[in-house]
């Protein structure tokens, strides 16, 4: 895992203030996640103190600082999906997995996440579970899917 | 100077300086705007919006913290329109803000809602919404807890950390309403925080709170508040004790006053706790048949005097000697020389400064005639190039480092030289990382490019150096022996950082050298300084302002000890004992008759045991002093003490020494005591008696007095501290214009030489203190270690501090706050040897020396080079002075702590 840092670090030659958010995004791209070892050593590298970059890298949304879960749920709170209730959608998801939106859940089996859009508004409301797209979910048929990939296990 | 101009404030006219901070000027004026984010030690925020006023012909409200005063400003300060405003805006913040209020702290806010008539909540505007914002508390760290409930986001405790102590460890997490400050990744303890507790210093509304004594601490019903002089380091930080029942329960900094404006460090603002600790000696005792009783003063006194005089009657004067104390006043460490000199009628007085800076005073009264730092501790922010060798300043002297950290990001340049990394390395533009021991080597190394660039200042070596040109030459001649290629190959430095760092400093416009335990405590040790000087000599960088060479001082009195005359070659003010003239002088200030003062001079620190050791020195009076942790070669320290026929160690704890004496005798503590303390940039500073002293402890001062009395010799009799001091001033011209009255609040830097004169904050700016009044050159060469590295032991160990510990840790060991930081022993192996070692980094580790050997922790870090290893000196459970040698520096008697070999071995 270290190792990769520094190779993302690398990546970085001129590594500025400036380049301090396209790094966490790599280092999140590459581990899922921001570790504390991994903010530590972005931190040294650009000689930052590491409260400095946990305030930016809290600042956005698309942050994490737990690994992924095995199955990473994305659902959609943009406008058409919000219409169309995904807000019941999230609750269900919520309280089926335990979990809030940058979380993952205890068994590690799921972590969850809360997009603005992702561009599939005929679908509405859409959730996204590992990349793959399901259309029409409602607080009923989220229970099913979920089920299927404990099922997995 | 910037230009003074006229304001108007509610048509008041008011005078200030063009461009100063309309909000601070307001307020100097009398006008009481609020304001929560602002303070006068940080750059302008406008974040809370208090502070707003109207100014003409100019649209809206505007925050007057933000805004720099011009020529004929008319300012709005107070209608009602702006009380309003302020209301609502204070009524905003608090409807995020817990109320919740303990009294631990100086809440800022609370005034505020009474003034603003906000106390009922009916009266609010707005209704409480921070029951339902997310609420973080941090109560990881051991000096302080946050609260975001508390918390007003104003910025203060961020730009604390960043702007004032230059650490800059805070910042906010998070966004909007939920936004919390957070150090590291989230948690105080594992950050880079090393707890100085600046931001608690600053926070406004009680959101950072300190730890110690937070339940049952009430700030309305302190009993005293008491100003005195930190017990620590040499910097001298000016400190505020907040006394109840006797006990100190909260220490802060004093703002506005030199040298530390406010600032502290964790041990200056958490390290008190010893003073309180039941451990504290109480009762005079004396060992009989092996276990120590308590006894009455009268009879202790009473057997130190008849056993001193017994055995100088037996075995004369010559053989008895005494420690003084860096951690004691100036007026105890004058009549504890005044003691030695004329009750035991010898010169053999010495203290730690032999284990400490001996060798950079050495070199620097032979070169300039002033063995003291030549510059003011806040000249280390506004310096153009700071040279920083052997000296772990960030640790050892917390706030002139501070000054550093800032002046760097002004665009100051920072040149580290040392052995072992330290945080310093993080704000250096060139860190040379030299073999242990080859500074010499190093500097003329240096020297020779500065020579070989033409970076020379010839006006000064011709007007200012005693053989001008000539010696000038010599020096030439000698450096052209260590070409870069040499010198890389004795040091390891490569020839291109040497370059770097010749041209960074030779070339600055104004640069100041800062010299450490690094340099001075080797067998070459005087040798370093010289060559230090000799690079300084040549490049002009001293005697003009901001320009110098600085030994910053370990202990809060060294500089005081030696200036008033604990020493064996000096009377108080450096006057030496060999001269006729002198002791003539001194013999009338005392009124001994002079022939009764003895003109050789005496021995020093080591030589003291040594001739302990071989039976010479029969008795020893060890005044605040731990021999047995702090001198070279535990092993021959202890057995020269237990020759000794009679020790008296007087003390604030038992410590590893007094377990040999035959009488320990209780002492008063720095925060029991007044006097005047002289730290690293020669301020003469004031100690004032915050709590008593517990038990039947007295001042050091009046121990010796009436030893000598019982002894039958009057070494004057004084009512306080003060009295003792105005003799001194007598006796040492450098005070001779000081007076306890004229360091009522600000410290004066000696020399001053009479009551109009203001002190010297710069030395050397027209002569030197030599005789001729030029500075001298003292060419040298590089040595060999006598001992190197070998089959059997084939590392080098060197040893230093660090910021959460002092010295032997009598006092700071006592400190669960410090403790809690570092209490744990270790030896730093570079990962190369740990891998031929087959060590792993927590691996339990067996150090030996020719000396001796002890058991550790290995701690595996590219902090030090192959080949070399670094342990912290002050746990005596591994004691680094069973390893080190007592070979010691021909000049200055210092013992060499930084190089021992070794070998290291898994347990």
């Amino acid at each position: 895992m270290e190792t990769n840092i520094k190779s993302i670090l690398n990546n970085y030659p001129e590594g500025s203030a400036d380049s301090l958010i396209p790094m966490l995004q790599d280092i999140q791209e590459h581990d899922g996640f921001l570790s504390k070892e991994a903010v530590i050593e972005v931190g040294k590298y650009l000689k930052m103190p590491a409260s400095k970059i946990f305030g930016v890298a809290t600042f956005y949304n698309q942050f994490r600082f737990t690994p992924l879960g095995k199955n990473h749920i994305q659902v959609c709170r943009g406008t058409a999906c919000h219409v169309l209730g995904s807000a019941t959608v999230l609750e269900e998801i919520e309280k089926n997995i335990g979990v809030k939106s940058g979380q993952t859940s205890r068994d590690g089996i799921f972590s969850l996440e809360v997009v603005a859009c992702i561009g599939a508004c005929g679908l509405a409301p859409v959730i996204a579970i590992n990349g793959n797209f399901h259309a029409k979910v409602t607080g009923e048929s989220i229970k099913e899917i979920l089920e299927n990939y404990r099922n997995q296990e | 100077m910037s230009k003074i101009i006229e304001i108007q404030i509610d048509s008041k006219v008011v005078k200030a300086a063009e461009g100063s901070n309309l909000l601070q000027v307001a307020r100097d004026n009398g006008f009481d705007i609020p304001g929560l984010c602002y303070h006068k030690k940080l750059t302008p925020t406008g974040a809370c919006r208090l502070c707003v006023v109207k100014i003409d012909n100019t649209p809206g409200l505007i925050m007057s913290c933000t805004v720099p005063v011009k020529e004929g400003m008319k300012i709005t300060a107070f209608d009602e329109e702006l009380e309003q405003n302020r209301r609502h805006t204070l009524s905003y913040l608090l409807a995020e803000h817990n109320e919740e209020f303990d009294d631990s702290y100086e809440d800022e806010i609370r005034p505020l809602i009474k003034r603003y008539n906000l106390e009922k909540p009916e009266n609010r505007p707005l209704k409480p919404i921070w029951q339902g914002i997310p609420r973080v508390v941090d109560n990881t760290s051991p000096v302080l807890t946050y609260d975001s409930s508390k918390c007003i986001r104003c910025f203060r405790c961020i730009k604390a950390c960043d702007e004032i102590q230059g650490k800059g460890v805070l910042s906010f997490a998070d966004r909007g309403i939920s936004k919390y400050i957070v150090a590291g990744f989230g948690e105080w303890f594992n950050s880079e925080c090393d707890g100085c507790g600046e931001c608690i210093q600053l926070c406004p509304t009680g959101a950072i709170v300190e730890k110690p004594f937070r339940e049952s601490l009430k700030i309305s019903e302190i009993d005293s508040k008491v100003i005195t002089t930190c017990p620590y380091c040499g910097v001298g930080c000016q400190t505020e004790i907040f006394v109840k029942n006797d006990t100190i329960v909260r220490v802060d900094g004093v703002d506005d006053v030199s040298p530390n404006d406010g600032r502290l460090c964790v041990k200056g603002r958490f390290g008190y706790q010893y003073a309180n600790s039941k451990k504290r000696l109480t009762h005079p005792m004396i060992k009989r048949n092996g276990v120590f009783e308590k006894v009455s003063w009268d009879e202790a006194l009473d057997f130190v005097s008849s056993k001193f005089s017994e055995i100088k009657q037996k075995y004369g004067s010559k053989s008895l000697a005494g420690y003084s104390s860096a951690k004691c006043s100036n007026e105890e460490n004058y009549i504890f020389q005044k003691f030695i000199r004329i009750a035991f009628g010898n010169n053999n007085v010495d203290y730690c400064t032999r284990l400490c800076h001996a060798s950079t005073v050495t070199a620097m009264l032979k070169s300039f005639g002033d063995g003291a730092g030549s510059n003011s501790i806040e000249d280390f922010e506004t310096t153009d190039c700071l040279l920083v060798t052997g000296n772990n300043i960030i640790d050892t002297h917390p706030i002139t480092a501070t000054y550093v950290k800032r002046g760097k990001a002004a665009g100051q340049k920072i040149i580290v030289i040392d052995p072992k990394w330290t945080p310093l390395v993080k704000y250096a533009d060139v860190w040379l990382q030299p073999k242990l021991a080859t500074d010499v080597a190093l500097l003329n190394g240096l020297i020779n490019i500065i020579i070989e660039n033409g970076w020379i200042d010839k006006n000064f070596i011709e007007n200012r150096v005693e053989g001008g040109m000539q010696a000038f030459e010599s020096l030439k001649e000698l450096a052209s022996k260590y070409t870069p290629e040499k010198t890389e190959e004795i040091t390891g430095v490569s020839k291109e950082k040497l370059y770097e760092a010749a041209k960074i400093y030779a070339t600055a416009k104004t640069a100041m050298i800062a010299t450490g335990m690094g340099m001075s405590q080797q067998t070459v040790g005087t040798n370093n300084v010289f060559s230090l000087i000799n690079m300084c000599l040549i490049t002009g960088q001293i005697g003009k302002e901001l320009c110098g060479l600085n030994p910053p001082r370990g202990q809060n009195n060294v500089q005081g000890a030696t200036d008033v005359g604990a020493s064996p070659v000096n009377y108080p003010g450096y006057i030496p004992v060999t001269n006729e003239d002198n002791r003539k002088k001194v013999a009338e200030i005392w009124k001994v008759p002079f022939e009764s003062l003895d003109p050789k001079p005496g021995l020093t620190t080591i030589e003291i045991m040594n001739a302990a050791y071989d039976g010479e020195i029969k008795a020893m009076y060890i005044m605040g002093e731990n021999p047995v942790v702090t001198d070279p070669d535990r092993h021959h320290t202890v057995e020269a003490i237990k020759k000794l026929d009679f020790l008296v160690v007087q003390d604030i704890f038992e410590t590893e020494t007094t377990e040999f004496a035959d009488v320990i005798l209780p002492a008063a503590s720095l925060y029991e005591k007044d006097g005047t303390v002289v730290n690293s940039d020669r301020r003469v500073l004031r100690l004032r008696k915050a709590i008593s002293a517990p038990g039947e402890a007295r001042q050091d001062w009046q121990i010796c007095v009436d030893i000598a009395e019982r002894m039958g010799f009057k070494i004057g009799s004084y009512n306080s501290p003060e009295d003792i001091f105005a003799e001194l001033a007598k006796a040492a011209p450098i005070f001779g214009g000081i007076t306890f009255a004229r360091i009522e609040k600000h410290g004066i830097q000696w020399p001053c030489y009479d009551e109009n004169h203001p002190g010297t904050s710069t030395l050397f700016l027209e002569k030197f203190n030599t005789e001729s009044g030029k500075a001298k050159i003292f060419p040298v060469d590089y040595k060999e270690q006598s001992e190197t590295p070998n089959t059997n032991y084939p590392l080098v160990m060197n040893s230093g501090r660090l910021l959460y510990q002092y010295h032997s840790a009598t006092m700071s060991r006592k400190s669960k706050v410090l403790n809690a930081y570092a209490n744990e022993a270790y030896i730093i192996i570079n990962p190369e040897d740990a891998v031929k070692l087959g060590l792993k980094d927590g691996d339990k580790v067996k150090v030996t020396s020719p000396r001796g050997s002890l058991e550790t922790t290995a701690k595996v870090s590219d902090e030090v080079l192959k080949g070399e290893t670094f342990m912290p000196w002050h746990f005596n459970e591994a004691p680094v002075n069973a390893l080190t040698r007592n070979e010691i520096d021909p000049m200055s008697k210092i013992g060499p702590f930084k190089y021992s070999v070794v070998r290291v071995e898994r347990v």
